[in-house]
């Protein structure tokens, strides 16, 4: 399969002809791939072209939304509640990773330290907080303290490799330094590695805290503590005009959260990123920080 | 004394950076070391200091081995031993005492220096330390917003907080401007002669190895190719450890006079 | 000593009173929000004791590898992922254009279409779960357009910081020809991106698999219906089972995903 220029009798080079037919056959996949999986979900045309319209009818009739009742009804205090349990919970996987994180990068932690707390990390990682608050709630019972542990055990696996990852992009002449001080392994964590990663460390760390207000805000609907229950109880009923009350308070608080978080974040890192010889880390910073985005769970 | 016996470091990808060393230093010496880049310069420094493990043969200071020195003894036998590096490794975000107290990591208890409640001892040496290379007034800025070659004094500041008995210098003015290479030698060489600190420093410019060397120990491919005082030094000398002509690169200033 | 005077020794700076403000802020608000949450030092050692343990062992694998009660919906879960990821990332691409103040038509559009999105995005993805369900009906088709919502708004987020960040010049160019807004994006900024977007789809595809066991939870298909319904019979043994099993599915679209990706950039 000729991948690269061949020149044709008039001379010219000839087409590469292997891309064009990879792209094909990829296409072709993606093709059979989706119209397998539309059939599959019983997507028929008139659900289709319905569904707009059903949404579009339930939209329509939470406005206008009922705030005098939400408040009666203490839902203010439910849409904070799930706000402490977010803090709580990224406190706790905060103050608990970063330690793992020196255990599991590989530029400070010998292989047979740093495999299996990675391991450890991925499998957290991959337990979504629901899931965990379910197992935890017939332990701690319901409410908010089994939605602050699930969202905080489940942080130590995001947070964990987060703070692995910016632990292994630092520069390792301090380490050296320190080291040829006499220094022991964990002065040389706390005085050659910790310094350079605070800054992207606690900016991860209020990314998460971001994230994990949405994340208290759906646990709430398995009995978890916050607002959740409330947006399940008033759809139960129906009650369009309370759900808009609900939706809409929850909203404008975790807007006002990520708009104050992001201001924050972005002085953390500029802050650190003033030192002329870090040049590196501030680049690094942005990279990690761009990766992060988007990381939903 | 530093005793170097036919000491040989073979890096793990097979590359053998000295072959078969035999140097002796006494004590208060101040000795310079010249070679090629990958001649085995950084090398010889980070054997000594037991960075770079040696392969074979045997490196002793005042009697103590180093070579298979382990955990506590290897860090004793560093504490003992400050380095100062072509980059400085200074831990930018934070002051200029705070990196010159870490040089007192060995001596101080963990916890203390975990939490950053250095003893006022040490901090007294810290102080000291800095007053000696000149730049106190800068105790609490922070390590970054100094030039360069006041950031390397504060790395001296900080071996000097060791109290050392040995001083390894690893190119420490190959980053700075020729005036402030000056400054920084002449500091060195003036420790040297105040303290009686043995003095060992790789440079890669040859005049200002024979402006400020006393005694030169050259080396090529791994092997020590000379080793004399520095008065019995020519341009010959230097060609025959460089295996080449004397180029301009070679020289720190070519139109300037020197000082000092 | 023939060197320079001495000089004096700096006093030690202290902490400003702002420092002190936000450190016992943020100390008061931890406390408060910790009595609030019901924080309970004793967790840490009693759930290990727990005898609901033993509930979840022995996994009934029979059970659990059985097509009809768990293969099947974990198909639906897959199912439900792609047409998700498509649909969602299918919108995002123009969306992000038009986000973007590089490619944006003008600028009304931009300002409204970033509003729009940032609303969007404040809404946990579960509630736009639950919302669905009730207007469309439980099943894997709410389940669908909710992930679609949720994919529409990362890979947005995700996306359209690649293309504030593209290289402006091919654009510059290709506006100078004089062509119309739409070949002009296709030709000047579209190849720049493209390997991105499709890097970040593949990623918002891993990221829809795991969403979509957990959309089951409130009803809108998939596998993690099953996990609900086992939870309320109590049978956590099963449940551990379908979790373990999940878990290596992820793992493998997981290695296959990064795979593609590093062929891609």
């Amino acid at each position: 399969m000729a991948t690269g220029p061949t020149t044709g009798t008039d001379g010219r080079p000839a087409a590469p002809t292997g891309t064009a037919r990879r792209r094909l056959a990829m296409g072709a996949l993606l093709v059979l791939a989706v119209g397998w999986s539309i059939t599959g979900l019983e997507v028929t045309v008139d659900r289709l072209l319905g569904a707009p319209g059903d949404a579009w009818d339930i939209f329509r009739r939470m406005f206008p939304p009922a705030f005098a009742e939400a408040a009666e009804r203490g839902v203010v205090g439910k849409v904070f509640e799930s706000v402490h349990i977010a803090w709580i919970g990224t406190l706790i996987g905060a103050l608990a990773s970063l330690p793992l994180a020196f255990l599991a990068a590989g530029n400070v932690a010998p292989a047979w330290v740093r495999v299996p707390v990675r391991q450890l990390f991925n499998v957290i990682r991959a337990v979504p907080e629901l899931i965990l608050a379910m197992i935890l709630i017939p332990i701690t019972g319901l409410g908010p303290w089994a939605g602050a542990l699930a969202i905080g055990v489940h942080s130590i696996g995001t947070l964990g490799k987060w703070a692995t990852e910016a632990i292994e992009g630092i520069d390792e002449g301090p380490l050296e330094a320190v080291a040829a001080t006499g220094g022991r392994w964990a002065s040389s964590m706390r005085w050659g590695v910790l310094p350079q990663i605070l800054p992207v460390v606690t900016s991860q760390w209020l990314f998460r805290f971001e994230i994990n207000v949405r994340a208290s805000a759906v646990l709430g609907m398995i009995g978890a503590g916050g607002v959740g229950s409330e947006l399940v109880s008033q759809l139960v009923f129906r009650n369009f005009p309370a759900v808009g009350a609900v939706l809409l308070m929850t909203i404008v608080v975790v807007l006002a959260i990520d708009t104050v978080s992001a201001a924050v974040r972005r002085r953390i890192i500029r802050g650190a990123g003033r030192a002329p010889g870090d040049v590196v880390g501030g680049d690094r910073n942005a990279a990690v920080l761009v990766d992060l985005t988007g990381i939903g769970r | 004394m530093i005793r170097f016996s036919d000491v040989s470091v073979t890096y793990r990808g097979g590359v053998q950076a000295l072959r078969n060393v035999d140097l002796r230093i006494d004590d208060g010496e101040f000795v310079v070391i010249v070679g090629l880049s990958g001649a085995g310069k950084s090398t010889l420094l980070r054997a000594l200091n037991g960075l770079v493990p040696a392969t074979s043969g045997s490196i002793t200071i005042d009697g103590t081995e180093v070579v298979g020195a382990q955990s506590a003894e290897l860090r004793a036998i560093r504490s003992r031993i400050g380095m100062i590096f072509q980059t400085f490794n200074l831990v930018n975000r934070t002051s200029v005492l705070n990196n010159v107290l870490m040089g007192r990591l060995a001596s101080v208890p963990a916890w203390r220096s975990t939490i950053g409640l250095w003893p006022a001892t040490d901090t007294e040496i810290a102080m000291q330390a800095l007053e000696r290379v000149g730049i106190v007034e800068k105790a609490y800025v922070r390590a970054a917003d100094l030039s360069g070659g006041q950031q390397q004094r504060v790395g001296i500041a900080r071996a000097l907080a060791q109290e050392p008995s040995v001083m390894l210098a690893d190119e420490p003015v190959a980053a700075l401007d020729p005036v402030t290479s000056r400054q920084v030698m002449g500091d060195l060489r003036r420790i040297n002669r105040e303290l009686g600190i043995t003095t060992l420093v790789n440079l890669h410019f040859l005049d200002l190895a024979r402006e400020f060397g006393r005694r030169l120990v050259g080396l090529r491919d791994g092997e020590v190719v000379f080793d004399g005082d520095i008065a019995d030094v020519t341009d010959e000398t230097f060609r025959d450890i460089y295996g080449r002509a004397i180029t301009d690169d070679d020289l720190l200033a070519v139109d300037d006079e020197p000082t000092g | 000593m023939n060197g320079p005077t001495v000089a004096a020794r700096p006093t030690r700076p202290r902490p400003g009173a702002r420092t002190w403000v936000i450190v016992g802020v943020l100390i008061t608000y931890t406390v408060f929000a910790g009595r609030q949450v019901g924080f309970d030092i004793s967790t840490f050692w009693n759930v290990w004791s727990n005898p609901l343990w033993e509930k979840f062992w022995p996994v009934p694998w029979d059970w659990v590898l059985d097509w009809h009660n768990v293969l099947d919906p974990l198909l639906e879960t897959f199912q439900i992922a792609v047409v998700a990821t498509l649909v969602g990332c299918g919108l995002a691409l123009p969306l992000a254009f038009i986000m973007s103040p590089l490619t944006s038509p003008n600028r009304l559009t931009m300002i409204v279409s970033r509003s729009v999105m940032n609303v969007v995005r404040a809404v946990p993805d579960l509630f736009w779960a639950k919302l669905l369900v009730t207007a469309v009906g439980i099943g894997a088709f709410a389940g669908s357009w909710a992930l679609s919502v949720f994919s529409l708004a990362v890979m947005v987020k995700l996306f359209s910081e690649t293309v504030d960040g593209a290289d402006p010049r091919p654009l510059e160019a290709a506006r100078a020809t004089g062509g119309r807004h739409l070949p002009v994006i296709r030709t000047g900024v579209l190849p720049t991106v493209l390997p991105e977007y499709v890097a970040y789809g593949l990623y918002v595809f891993e990221l829809n698999i795991r969403a979509s066991v957990v959309l089951g939870l409130v009803g809108a298909g998939g596998i993690g219906r099953v996990i609900e319904a086992q939870r309320q019979y109590f049978r956590f043994d099963r449940v551990l089972g379908i979790l373990l099993l999940v878990f290596v599915v992820v793992i493998v679209i997981e290695q296959v995903s990064v795979a593609v990706r590093k062929r891609l950039v």
